[in-house]
């Protein structure tokens, strides 16, 4: 003979209201707590089951579902974030994920370089070009500010660092998040951001003091120009897992290569601090052009030489 | 075909319990509780700067103006992670209207999932004011929007679980005398006159024969019956079958 609904909630409710009340307690939970805490989550999910063979109620149903949930979001917490994921990220992950993507990686280097060879020549060759792509006052800007060797106030380091991780960071995570629009958006922020900087550099060339901006970017550009296209290269490898999708779904397509996409965005976000902190406080700084030239260089072996051996299999 | 809108999933214990999952008006509102957090974080650290930079070197007060920079950055990009991180799945506002990012398959986020779908806002918020998202979130039958498609997430309201007492519902005998003597209804039929009956109280007089119209129909229609009035039909109905 079958339990009446009403029976059933009066025999069980007591149990549903321990159970209730524990999951709302904020304070940390001792052992005798978490075993009792056990032993109810298991017999509200028994109830649960009965109540939906039983035919009772869709409401009483629907509140044991609530309760069932309750608790084990409580009981299966995601393992926790370790330190070590970062470490692994640098030294192995992300290396590895990139030469892994070299042709997105190769793919997002043209789209940004060759309108920034573009943007460099026609600016060159003719003003018109250049005001077409940055209106005069911009331009007249840029070329004012590098017409001396980059120096800043006391506090414009700190201040400039602040501004490269609001500004190039968060241009990146775009560059990256909207490659899900079939890899359209992180094609339009890579060849947007080449041409701008091509026609800057085209304009400064123009009026002969291009060793400024040069001695001033060599620093930090390896890192910066890379991490940007990286992060381009990661969304385009969103977008077209949407589009070549193999014999998975369209989202199951993108899901199998989430974590390799995360690796190099998490990489290039890394990158884009470190950029910032050089940009910061050595771009500007008053050591000669020649040692920033040396360290420039020996920058840029540093980053190629990363991602050429780090992470490989000994 | 699910009545209401809810998604399965399987434990570990191989129970299967359904989530009510959270739609677009919910999210909106736990997402302007958020922002209002977010701008108050912000003014917090335009405040300190204000008052202990304020009038100073000039020198302080930009090194002040580059470590609000870094705040801002960190509360457009990191707030929600950090929070979905530390309180599995929910940030403030969530938390203020009961609701919990999960995985599809009703197990807790990690930290790519959340960075991924917190990421992908810089998507879902184009052109503007979310309205891609907006659109993704009410075209999928999960309310997912790109971020949560590309997190395999979803966004689940966490029901009180508190048990109300049993429907009663009663029904004159010369009301009854109309149908046959026994109804049988399907689980999902039984379900859906009882969540229509619950509901009554709170509907105005159209609605009500509205969706009694929507409900009523095919049972009558099957159970070889004719009905004037709707909602009373159904009454009828529901007593019989769980008599």
């Amino acid at each position: 003979m079958m339990q009446r609904e009403e029976e059933f909630v009066v025999a069980r409710r007591p149990d549903w209201d321990e159970l209730d009340r524990l999951l709302r307690a904020t304070k940390r939970r001792h052992a005798p707590q978490i075993t009792r805490l056990a032993a109810l989550y298991r017999a509200v999910c028994a109830d649960l089951m009965r109540a939906r063979t039983a035919g009772y109620g869709a409401d009483l149903v629907a509140a044991l579902d609530g309760l069932a949930g309750r608790a084990h979001n409580q009981f299966y917490e995601a393992p926790p974030t370790r330190l070590s994921a970062v470490v692994s990220l640098f030294t192995r992950d992300f290396p590895r994920a990139l030469r892994k993507q070299a042709g997105f990686f190769a793919f997002a280097a043209a789209l940004f370089l060759v309108p920034g060879a573009i943007g460099y020549v026609g600016a060159v060759q003719s003003r018109a070009f250049a005001v077409r792509i940055l209106p005069e006052s911009q331009l007249g800007g840029v070329e004012a500010a590098y017409a001396t060797e980059t120096t800043r106030e006391d506090g414009g380091d700190t201040q400039m660092a602040g501004f490269y991780v609001y500004n190039n960071v968060g241009i990146a995570f775009r560059c990256f998040a909207t490659g899900i629009l079939f890899g359209l958006g992180s094609v339009f922020f890579l060849v947007y951001n080449g041409l701008v900087i091509g026609t800057v550099a085209g304009a400064v060339a123009g009026t002969g003091h291009l060793r400024n901006l040069l001695t001033f970017t060599c620093g930090h550009s390896s890192f910066e120009l890379t991490a940007i296209i990286i992060a381009g290269a990661a969304g385009m490898q969103m977008g077209y897992a949407l589009v070549n999708t193999g014999s998975l779904g369209r989202w199951a397509s993108l899901r199998a290569q989430s974590k390799s996409i995360a690796h190099l965005v998490f990489g290039a976000a890394g990158m884009l601090l470190i950029a910032a902190a050089i940009e910061g406080f050595w771009s500007a700084s008053p050591v000669p052009a020649q040692v920033k030239w040396a360290v420039a260089g020996v920058l840029a072996l540093l980053v190629t030489t990363y991602f050429v051996f780090a992470g490989r299999k000994r | 075909m699910p009545l209401d809108t809810t998604t399965e999933v399987d434990t570990p214990e191989h129970v299967r319990f359904r989530y009510f999952l959270a739609g677009p008006t919910r999210r909106t509102a736990a997402y302007l509780l958020d922002l209002a957090v977010r701008l108050g974080i912000v003014l917090f650290f335009l405040v300190i700067q204000y008052v202990f930079l304020g009038g100073g070197p000039k020198s302080d007060e930009k090194a002040g103006t580059g470590f609000l920079l870094v705040v801002l950055f960190a509360v457009e990009w990191g707030y929600y992670v950090l929070l979905e991180m530390i309180w599995g799945g929910r940030s403030i506002g969530k938390r203020a209207f009961g609701l919990r990012v999960v995985k599809a398959g009703g197990y807790p986020i990690t930290f790519i999932d959340s960075a991924l779908r917190n990421l992908l806002r810089a998507a879902d918020f184009l052109p503007f004011a979310y309205i891609l998202g907006f659109l993704v979130c009410g075209l999928d039958k999960r309310f997912r929007r790109l971020g949560d498609l590309v997190a395999d997430t979803i966004v689940v309201v966490e029901a009180s679980g508190r048990v109300v007492g049993a429907l009663k519902v009663k029904a004159a005998p010369e009301e009854l005398s109309g149908l046959p003597s026994r109804v049988v209804l399907s689980a999902e039929e039984l379900e859906l006159i009882e969540l229509f009956l619950r509901r009554i109280g709170t509907l105005s007089v159209a609605r009500e024969a509205e969706l009694a119209q929507l409900i009523a129909p095919p049972i009558a229609t099957r159970l070889g019956v004719r009905f004037d009035d709707g909602s009373r039909f159904l009454r009828c109905v529901y007593v019989r079958a769980t008599a």
